[in-house]
């Protein structure tokens, strides 16, 4: 029989310590990867992590390049242009049709390898186009049985109408083998591939989705292949996201990520000095010299994909002239205004256009150049006589939109044009129609790397500007139907500057003021690249 | 007496009624929560199934009588942001609203009600003269501003404790003190008043001239005399519990009910608006009732005023 003695129950005891003490120890040697905390305005508006719900610029903060990724990705650290994702390889089999290689050994979070099945999934009616219809569709496919949604699965409504918007003429997306998937569109069309690579035409895990007891309760953690899963999502609070040790990329170099909601600019600023957070991100340009006194500290960032506009209602009794909002575009001093409240660290582009659109970009386009004589002369032409002309204006919804709206009321002043802000208080009080709508702010984005997705998406005849009666060119409109449906890639390059010439100098649309941009002041010690868009990449390789 | 609270009671719900009205017709007719929560750049068909989906393409009085009906049955409505029940939203983010709030409101009766005390008792003193300075700057310094000093100070100067966040005790520290010194400094001043008030009342000095020793002279006729003004005082402090530290909450990233209201208000989210505002209208209503039953207790004077007009 065994007799405890004192010495013999603390050797006992000292042992069990030190063996309970040696995994913790294991692990803590095995995981030496930092966490890091990212203060953020905002995780979500929708309060949800679903790509197809959450369509902002704060969203794609937060899903790219951690939690979603596409079959066509992008270079995130380069100028955006697409690169293989999720699929190694695609080609046309036709005008309509793309066939997709998938990436071999590619892990869900939940353990499960990514196949052909969980692509036809994530493009399925169950999952993105409930009951909507691609517009260009035979009568005959029509009668496709729909399947009706589980109970609690029913996608909420404007799902189905964004990823309509997204693919508005896929018919139907097949599985050629495990590893090969293909994509049939019911028109010709040329932007597949950019449609492929843009927000929203993500890959999830179908199992993921069916093991979800509800809509809600997957989009709050959605099962995906990004390098890093969620842990748990506080809305309007927090989302903590964990490194996914399974990713095809290689092991991410973070252990967790912590984005934490912190909505006054003061506040993230204090945390991050503090070395509360790593990161603190929506900085303003005016505090970037502040911040930068410290020698500690950086501020990364710079342009994205989104201009900044001021757009026009032509059915305004003095915009009906396009001589007059002419005048409005060459009377702006749009340098000026980047060198002043951007502190130069944003350009004035080319117009409505991005680099990333490549072969369709017109690298010899400008915006209207800054011409006062010129603006007083097409002011004297229209016989404009001084009258009002309304600016609603948003209280700093965009960065500097105050300060940038009383720059601009100066200058057209100089040249005669009396225009008068009226602030008010939401998006629907900007919009409405009548007597009191003039001019107002704008941006717009390209989700993917053709003018279909800005020019047509927020122009044509079904972008926002028609929709809601502000403008609208009968010529525009025919451009904008050839551009989504035609192939010739040289007609089409023709057709997008007839729009730019249309939109921009003969009747103008909008006029764009610069580029937008945003600012994220980290430690410099942390050796991180920002990309040139919202989403911030922690992928192997960014963060050392 | 049963008619005195029955009759408040009915002003109370007529109240509620008036604010759920005011709650829908301002948010309403002020913005589209489908182009406030979908964002400018959302396309219009998003826009539209936004609407078709909530409701909101119906004419607006048929909006307000579902609205209004419903409340009646009790049913607070989904949030429009998430699909989730509204009160489920609101209740979950009413205790981390209290673990400031709670705190702040014995630092503001702690702090506040002594302090009064003492420099009234002490009046004209170098210590009166100082608790009145502390408490004027108590009350007129914004808190946002006083938040931010003390983040300064002891976050990004010190390191003693987080400039934000609700991971922790500390975390909530640097908001309470600061939800607290406000309320303390209004507090303290309120005390004084009411206290130099009834020490130069007639029935001060007869209970000094017959003998009775000064401590009980303060303790038993000073204090409870003094002590209806204080007592309206903190019934309202009471009533903000819920939702008075909308402020306080933004500048220390404390996700509770008054963040909640500023999302929900920006979003023109309906339902979680209208949850707020019932529960805020509930508390203060009922804070206010208590406050009554006090001042009975405290003043029997009432308590035979009530009994005469009944």
């Amino acid at each position: 029989m065994t007799t405890f003695t004192r010495r013999r129950t603390l050797q006992f005891g000292m042992a069990a310590i030190g063996a309970s003490a040696i995994p913790t120890f294991a692990i803590g040697q095995s995981d030496t990867r930092p966490s890091i905390t990212i203060a953020v305005q905002k995780i979500s508006n929708s309060n949800v992590l679903d790509v197809l719900r959450e369509q902002s610029n704060v969203g794609e903060r937060v899903f790219f390049t951690s939690i979603w990724e596409g079959l066509i990705s992008r270079d995130w650290l380069g100028n955006l242009s697409p690169r293989p994702g999720l699929a190694t390889e695609w080609r046309r089999t036709d005008e309509q049709t793309v066939e997709l290689k998938l990436r071999q050994g590619v892990k869900f979070h939940n353990g499960d390898e990514m196949t052909a099945e969980d692509v036809v999934f994530s493009f399925s009616r169950e999952r993105m186009f409930a009951n909507s219809e691609a517009k260009n569709r035979s009568t005959i496919a029509a009668f496709e049985r729909i399947p009706q949604p589980r109970p609690g699965k029913e996608l909420p409504a404007e799902v189905p109408a964004a990823a309509r918007r997204a693919w508005p003429d896929l018919l139907r997306v097949e599985a050629v083998d495990k590893y090969t998937v293909r994509f049939y569109n019911a028109t010709p069309d040329v932007t597949l591939e950019g449609r492929l690579a843009r927000y929203g035409s993500d890959i999830m895990s179908r199992k993921g989705w069916e093991e979800a007891a509800s809509y809600l309760d997957w989009a709050r953690k959605p099962i995906t292949t990004g390098p890093y899963k969620v842990v748990e999502f506080r809305p309007d609070n927090s989302l903590t996201l964990e490194a996914h040790e399974e990713y095809w990329g290689g092991r991410p170099p973070l252990r967790r990520i912590r984005f934490v909601e912190v909505p006054e600019v003061p506040s993230r600023i204090a945390g991050l000095l503090s070395g509360q957070y790593q990161f603190a991100c929506d900085i303003p340009p005016d505090q970037i010299s502040d911040i930068e006194k410290n020698a500690a500290f950086e501020v990364q960032g710079g342009t994205i994909l989104n201009h900044r506009l001021t757009v026009f209602d032509k059915n305004h009794a003095q915009l009906q002239n396009p001589l007059v909002r002419r005048a409005l575009t060459h009377s702006i001093d749009r340098q000026a205004i980047v060198d002043s409240l951007w502190a130069g660290r944003t350009k004035v582009p080319a117009g409505l256009q991005w680099d990333y659109y490549g072969d369709m970009f017109h690298a010899d386009w400008t915006v209207p150049e800054f011409n006062p004589t010129l603006a007083r002369d097409l002011l004297k032409q229209a016989g404009y006589k001084g009258d009002p002309i309304p600016y609603r204006l948003l209280n700093n919804y965009y960065t500097n939109q105050n300060a940038t709206a009383q720059i601009l009321v100066e200058m057209w002043r100089s040249v005669g044009l009396n225009v008068q802000i009226n602030t008010v208080e939401n998006w629907t009080q900007i919009m409405a129609r009548g007597d009191a709508r003039g001019i107002r702010d704008w941006s717009n984005s390209a989700p993917f790397s053709d003018p279909v997705s800005s020019i047509v998406a927020q122009h044509g005849p079904q972008g926002q500007q028609q929709q809601i009666g502000e403008w609208t060119n009968a010529e525009m409109n025919t451009l904008s139907e050839f551009l989504e449906t035609s192939t010739d890639r040289a007609k089409r390059k023709a057709a997008f500057r007839r729009m730019l010439e249309i939109c921009e100098r003969e009747d103008p649309a909008y006029t764009v003021l610069h580029q937008n941009a945003t600012f994220t002041a980290k430690p410099k010690a942390l050796r991180w690249k920002a990309s040139p868009a919202f989403a911030m990449d922690f992928r192997p390789g960014n963060y050392v | 007496m049963l008619r005195y609270f029955a009759i408040r009671l009915g002003r109370a719900m007529i109240t509620i009624a008036l604010v759920v009205t005011f709650a829908f017709i301002v948010l309403r007719m002020s913005g589209d929560p489908a182009q406030i929560i979908m964002g400018p750049e959302a396309p219009p068909e998003v826009i539209a199934a936004f609407r078709k989906a909530w409701g909101l393409d119906d004419p607006i009085w048929l909006q307000y009588f579902h609205y209004f009906g419903a409340i009646l049955q009790g049913e607070l409505g989904r949030s429009m942001r998430d699909g989730r029940s509204a009160i489920e939203l609101v209740t979950e983010r009413i205790p981390v609203t209290l673990a400031l709030t709670l705190p702040a409101l014995a630092i503001k009766i702690g702090l506040g009600i002594p302090a009064g005390i003492y420099a009234a008792l002490h009046r004209g003193s170098l210590a009166d003269r100082v608790v009145m300075l502390l408490s004027v700057a108590g009350f007129t310094i914004p808190s946002f501003v006083l938040g931010l000093t003390l983040v300064l100070i002891f976050a990004v100067k010190l390191g003693w404790l987080p400039s934000g966040g609700q991971d922790s005790w500390r975390h909530a520290i640097l908001p309470v003190i600061t939800l607290g010194i406000g309320g303390a400094a209004v507090l303290a001043r309120f005390t004084r008043s009411a206290m130099l008030e009834v020490l130069g009342q007639p029935f001060i000095r007869t209970a000094s001239a017959k003998g009775v020793p000064w401590r009980d002279v303060i303790v038993g006729h000073a204090l409870p005399n003094a002590a209806i003004p204080t007592v309206t005082i903190v019934g309202f402090m009471i009533g903000t519990l819920i939702a008075g530290a909308v402020v306080v909450e933004s500048v220390f990233s404390w996700p509770g009910v008054g963040r909640l209201l500023v999302v929900a208000v920006a979003n023109r989210d309906l339902a979680v608006v209208q949850c707020i505002l019932l529960l805020v209208a509930a508390t203060m209503v009922t804070s206010n009732l208590i406050v009554d039953f006090l001042y009975g207790f405290l003043d029997p004077r009432l308590r035979q005023n009530a009994g005469k007009a009944s």
